[in-house]
């Protein structure tokens, strides 16, 4: 089982690295990377807080296999910031109180900003529906529709 | 209400920026050189006896470092309240829950200690299992724990006034009986921890939890340490709602494998293991019988309840007697019986979860008395309009009430729900419904009997003026605690918020007890507060002496020294300060006001560095009968909720619609705060409402131990809702606050039963209100609609009209 | 939650794919998306030697849509299915499935061939691929058959297909004049949910109005595999459609549905809903049938 050298592109930044296997995407992010922006609620898909956008779209970096990423370009909640400072969607969260605990606020922020990457103009019950892989449990989602509206223009 | 310059504002948190990019760490994002990885071997069974355990394979893999079992722990029992010390670090001789610790490996990565863990062999000899309060209190069950018969971990038995003779009085008198499931608090950050213990011999422990104090002093307990030795500290955490308020056994056992090899541990549990550690909501069992007066006035309560507590007490005392003492409010009820009992069972401990104790009593009550309300002909507010406490009463169960902003949120949401044109006119399968609760804010007492200060906190003022540190041991686990503080704290002083940080959750800057019964505001605020002015009462004590100024007529707001009378000539002040900054490019100009950074700067000159001190302990509460003291608060929140569903009358599926909910806090610290807190509660009690259950199979093990069995409610679920925030300014609240983290929760189950009711006519009295179970209660309802029609037509022999059901 | 440790091949074709399932046979396992087949091996439900993945072989992804049929690549995502618009045209019922799936972010990773794959009862695109009729393409290194998913699902989490087997095509008839069809899924949350019980129907009618010439009523989470529910597709064919009639096909479907008590619920409440589902999804496969 010898390790597999997997090319990844992460926040425009590209990464080789030798992989196992049996390593998933959030484990190489979090524990080989350094990434810990990504969060990991439940390892089976169930909660979202490991969300990344692979290739144009979220996935839960909980099931998928690093090596099944090879080649691809990853957006982590570290790659939003840009020079002009934190993303609308960041900054947008911080203004309306989206965020409590935040455990699940950096896989929150990332669908939120696919979605509005491909729907500019999302109805409420398109965001519910693009944020429903996304559990929180403090917040009621209401403050986080809410943020998620504010930009939605 | 005062004019305030930082509080009751919606001031951005100062954490998000932190956790809206990711670079906020949590316990797992940490790393340490040389760190090994732990894991814990917990019982696969329920209930058996541990005829062995042998570790030996385990102990030999290459790569892991230390085993430990009881032997190496030893035996010291520990808990929640001292009352009912009943858990050690790993069993030794029998395991009484799925899940129950049993030993713990520390190897160099998780996958060796994982192998390591499928190593061990533990001979298990099984005993019959206990799941339900029949079987564990039946006669001649075995016992979970020797010494409690029948398995009653703690029965209560109160009475307040005399019911018997009330209900002679009464016109009316109704029972019901009331049944929850066990809920999960399923914050979405699993518990962790790393322990470090150094070549010093001193123990730093970093962990997920709400309690730096509780979890310091439970560790330094079972494993023996001088509790100066023992640092806990609280990275950032993802929630907790009350789970995370004690101990878990992770803790102490990293704490263990560190000490056995001198390098950092990190623990983690799954998710699965956070279902088996549970400590979350118990299972209740509720009898209400009310009796009331054909006006409404409701004259005496007699209240039964028996709680499944598992394995273990956890936060059990507690809970049981929250469960009697909570229904103490919001309405004058005169006399009130309770009985309560909590049974040992072989299912994971439950322990406290948001409105610890009071939901499921506060849903069944508040069902039943919407049902007298039918029963009377009143409309449900008026009701509880009639039976309101007023601020200045004492309930019978001797809680004082200092504010009470009941009738302007009962008034609010009446009026925001637009209830009058809605209520009992909706078409059949929509339903309005509303209910009111009442929460503590913040417990009397700490959780083992002390006169320990609840909270402490210190503000140091930079040396060179320009910012304030508030360092206190308070728990900011995502309910906005740290910034609560820091506002407090600006307000305080007399400076923008921009001007203070918090350092929080480290036991080395004193004692707090956490974050638990909606605590943090008002106990923690206080102490802030108290500090914050005594930090700027040296400051202006300072500005006295060199300005010869008195004291009374000097004030700092917004980061500038305030002259009542003649302004002074603090030009020399200022040329000093001006001259140790020599080259920096923000000096005040000349004809500026004296900044409060000056002035710090000229104090810490005169002074050296200059330390706030801030306080708390709550005054000795009242009540004489034994637990009374539990449910005793220094102030109370109080809320109202009017929720609207629908119902498919077919499947069973409902579906909320609107929410509209109103809570008194006292004055808002920060209003954005405050209704996410309400938003939130109303989340996990829709959760609660419809889809929550944990569940286990006949032999007592976990079937739904993840959050795709286990079902929170979803983006998809969440109606909007309209919160409105209601103040009654707090005599004992800092600056007027009191509670909002778990009172909120409270009306939220019944508003959602009452619209149930509204809709279709049935009355649930067990959740969740599955799909499932409403259709059901649906169908038995129209048979029984059937036989009524049917009788009813048979006697009035109109034969031929056809039955119809509804119209 | 870490997984156990295999090997692993991405081969670039479905023919190097079969050379390499021709070696290791039943010691290997095709990946697609993962979203099954991971969750299965943290949970140590299952240990294979070796994943063959197939996520990204060109081939396996194409949707094409002709006059007379649908041809789908398994490994088009459920998002994909679910957004498409040629699909959503003809097959709507099968973006209602695609919709109902699991969350956005497990639709973006899974795929409807891992779906039949995994053969799950509660499954959200057995009942409406079952319904149109669809078959799939079974390859392996000697040959190739087709087999209709009538006929695949062998009980929770087995199929037909054999080790060295990848599942290549997913084929489904361009539904006739007057035809249509209807997928509803019943679950406690609304989104991430696992099924209390789910049904698809089909229908061709003779003309506009009626009568139902062809019916074909498929029911998930009240067997081992998705059921037919014969006796309410029999009683349907030949008659004039109408919600009467709707309502006695849901009533004989309750007879075709053989659930079991589970945690997720009761057998008789699944079989009520059995009854409710039928009439519903048969009542929007006649809307349909009406337009078209
Ligand atoms: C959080 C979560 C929620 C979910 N919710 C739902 C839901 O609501 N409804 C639902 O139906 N499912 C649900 N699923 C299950 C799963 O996502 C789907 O079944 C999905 O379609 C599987 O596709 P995949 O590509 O990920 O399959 P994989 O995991 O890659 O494979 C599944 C199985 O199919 C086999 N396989 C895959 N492709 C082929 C092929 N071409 N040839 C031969 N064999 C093949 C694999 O060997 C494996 O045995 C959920 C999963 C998760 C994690
Ligand atoms: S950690 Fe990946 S979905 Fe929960
Ligand atoms: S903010 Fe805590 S889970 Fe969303």
């Amino acid at each position: 089982m010898a390790a597999k050298l997997v090319q990844l592109t992460i926040n425009d930044k590209e990464y080789d690295i030798a992989v196992q296997a049996n390593e998933t995407l959030v484990d190489v992010l979090r524990y080989r990377l350094g990434l810990t922006g990504t969060k990991k609620g439940c390892g089976q898909g169930d909660c979202g807080s490991c969300t990344v956008i692979m290739d144009g779209n979220t996935v839960n970096s909980c099931l998928v296999l690093a090596v099944q990423a090879n080649g691809s370009r990853i957006t982590t909640i570290e790659g939003l910031e840009s020079e002009e400072g934190l993303h609308p969607v960041q900054k947008a969260f911080i203004e309306h109180g989206a965020i409590q605990c935040g455990f699940c606020s950096s896989g929150m922020i990332l669908s939120a900003k696919n979605l509005l990457d491909k729907n500019p103009k999302p109805t409420e019950g398109e965001i519910r529906s693009a944020l429903s892989g996304n559990l929180c449990r403090c917040t009621g989602y209401q403050k986080i529709v809410e943020a998620v509206q504010s930009i939605a223009k | 209400m005062g004019n305030f310059e930082v509080i009751n504002s919606r001031a951005s948190r100062i954490d998000s920026p932190a956790k809206a990019t990711g670079s906020a760490l949590y316990v797992d994002d940490i790393k340490m050189p040389g760190m090994l990885y732990g894991a814990m071997l917990q019982s696969p069974v329920a209930h058996a006896r541990i005829k062995s355990i042998d570790v030996s394979a385990a102990a030999r893999l290459p790569g892991v470092k230390a085993v430990v079992t009881a032997k190496e722990a030893g035996l010291v029992k520990f808990g929640v309240s001292p009352a009912r010390y009943d858990e050690t670090l790993f069993c030794h001789d029998k395991v009484r829950h799925h899940g129950d610790n049993v030993a713990a490996v520390a190897a160099v990565d998780l996958e060796t200690a994982m192998h390591a863990l499928s190593l061990i062999q533990v001979d298990y000899e099984e005993l019959p299992v206990l799941i339900t309060i029949e079987e564990a209190t039946a006669e001649g069950a075995p016992l979970v724990h020797d010494g409690y018969p029948r398995n009653i971990c703690a029965e209560i038995h109160q009475e307040f006034g005399n019911v018997k003779e009330a209900f002679k009085e009464c016109d009316l008198i109704k029972t019901t009986t009331f049944v929850n499931k066990r809920q999960d608090a399923a914050f979405i950050e699993p518990q962790g921890c790393i322990a470090h213990f150094d070549i010093f011999g001193n123990l730093t422990l970093y962990s997920s939890t709400q309690s730096v104090h509780y979890v310091q002093r439970t560790v330094a307990m079972v494993l023996g340490l001088p509790i100066g030795k023992v640092r806990v500290v609280k990275p950032y955490v993802g929630a907790g709602f009350g789970p995370k308020a004690a101990a878990n056994h992770l803790e102490p056992a990293a704490c263990l494998l560190s000490m056995k090899t001198g390098k950092p541990v990190k623990m983690n549990f799954e998710r699965e293991q956070v279902f088996m550690h549970s400590r979350g909501r118990h299972q209740f069992f509720h009898k209400f019988t009310t009796g009331v007066k054909k006006d409404g006035t409701i004259m005496g309560l007699d209240h039964e309840c028996y709680l499944n507590g598992g394995a273990y007490t956890s936060f059990g005392i507690g809970t049981v007697y929250y469960a009697g003492s909570l229904l103490g409010g919001p309405y004058k009820l005169r006399n009130m019986k309770y009985d309560g009992y909590r049974v040992y069972t072989n299912l994971p401990a439950c322990g406290a979860q948001r409105g610890h104790g009071g939901v499921a009593a506060r849903a069944g009550w508040e069902q039943q008395l919407d049902m007298i309300a039918e029963e009377l002909g009143m409309d449900p507010f008026d009701l509880r309009q009639k039976n309101m406490l007023v601020a200045g009463d004492v309930t019978c169960n001797g809680l004082k009430i200092s504010s009470f902003g009941m009738p302007e949120c009962l008034e609010a949401v009446r009026s925001g729900s637009d209830w009058k044109s809605k209520k009992g006119k909706l078409p059949r399968g929509k339903g309005i419904g509303m209910a009111c609760g009442f929460f503590e804010s913040g417990a009397g007492y700490p959780s083992y009997p002390s006169d320990t200060y609840h909270d402490t906190v210190l503000v140091k003022l930079a040396e060179d003026g320009g910012s304030a540190l508030v360092l206190s041991a308070s728990a900011e686990i995502g309910q906005g605690s740290d910034t609560a503080l820091a506002m407090i704290v600006a307000e305080g002083l007399g400076i923008p918020l921009e001007m203070v940080r918090v350092q929080s959750g480290d036991t080395d800057f004193g004692v707090d007890l956490g974050a638990h019964s909606s605590r943090q505001t008002l106990m923690t605020g206080h102490a802030a507060k108290e500090a914050a002015e005594d930090a700027r009462r040296q400051v202006i004590e300072v500005l006295s002496e060199e300005l010869k100024t008195s004291a009374q007529d000097m004030d700092i707001k917004n980061g500038v020294v305030k002259f009542k009378m003649e302004k002074p000539d603090f030009t020399p002040l200022r040329t000093r300060y001006i001259k140790e900054h020599r080259g920096w490019l923000d000096n005040p100009a000349t004809d500026d006001e004296l900044s409060f950074r000056e002035a710090s700067r000229i104090a810490f000159l005169s002074r050296g560095t200059i330390v706030g001190k801030g306080k708390y302990k709550p005054p000795v509460p009242g009540g004489s009968s034994k637990g009374a003291t539990v449910g005793t608060s220094p102030a109370y929140g109080c809320s109202a909720q009017v929720v609207e569903l629908s119902v498919d009358e077919e499947t069973g599926k409902i579906t909320i619609e609107q929410m509209t909910d109103a809570h008194d806090c006292g004055l808002a610290i920060n209003r954005t705060s405050v209704e996410a807190q309400m938003q939130g509660s109303f989340s996990m009690g829709l959760g609660e409402a419809l889809f929550e259950e944990v569940k286990f199979d006949s032999k007592g093990r976990l079937i739904n131990g993840d959050l795709a069995e286990y079902k929170i409610p979803s983006c998809l679920d969440m109606p909007k809702i309209k919160s409105i925030i209601v103040e009654s300014n707090e005599p004992n609240g800092p600056y007027g606050a009191k509670e909002v983290g778990e009172g909120a929760i409270m009306p939220t189950i019944p508003a959602i039963l009452n619209a149930v009711y509204d809709a279709v006519g049935v009355r649930i009295y067990e959740l969740p209100m599955t799909p499932e179970r409403i259709c059901t209660a649906i169908k038995e309802y129209k048979e029984k609609r059937i036989d009524a029609e049917y009788e009813d037509q048979s006697k009035r022999n109109r034969a031929g009209s056809s039955i119809r059901l509804y119209d | 939650m870490l997984l156990p440790k295999f090997d692993f091949d991405e081969p670039a074709t479905v023919s190097e794919a079969c050379e390499i399932l021709a070696e290791f046979g039943a010691k290997a396992k095709v990946i697609a998306g993962g979203t099954d087949l991971t969750v299965n091996m943290k949970k140590k439900l299952l240990s294979p030697e070796r994943l063959v993945s197939i996520a990204r072989v060109p081939e396996l992804q194409r949707v094409d849509a002709s006059s007379t049929m649908l041809k789908l690549g398994p490994c088009v995502t459920i998002a994909n299915i679910a957004e498409s618009g040629e699909i959503g045209k003809r097959w709507g019922a099968i973006c209602a499935g695609a919709k109902a799936l699991g969350s956005p972010l497990v639709r973006n990773r899974a795929t409807v061939g891992g779906n039949l794959g995994s053969a799950r009862p509660a499954g959200d695109m057995p009942p409406s691929l079952m319904a149109y009729g669809a078959r799939v393409v079974l390859t392996k290194k000697s040959g190739q058959r087709v087999v209709f998913l009538d006929n695949f699902f062998r009980g929770p989490g087995l199929t037909e297909i054999a080790p060295e087997e990848i599942m290549t095509e997913i084929q489904v008839d361009a539904p006739p004049p007057h035809a249509g069809a209807g997928y509803i899924n019943l679950g406690l949350r609304s989104s991430c949910d696992c099924n209390i019980v789910n049904v698809a129907s089909y229908l061709v009618l003779e003309g506009p109005g009626g009568p139902i010439k062809e019916a074909r009523i498929v029911m998930g989470c009240v067997g081992p595999t998705q059921r037919r529910a014969v006796s309410a597709e029999k009683a349907l064919i030949g008659k004039k459609p109408c919600e009467a009639l709707f309502t006695r096909a849901g009533e004989a479907a309750m007879t075709d549905s053989t659930p079991i008590d589970d945690f997720r619920g009761s057998a008789a409440y699944k079989k009520e809903m059995v009854k409710v589902l039928t009439r519903r999804t048969l009542a929007a496969a006649f809307e349909e049938a009406l337009k078209s």
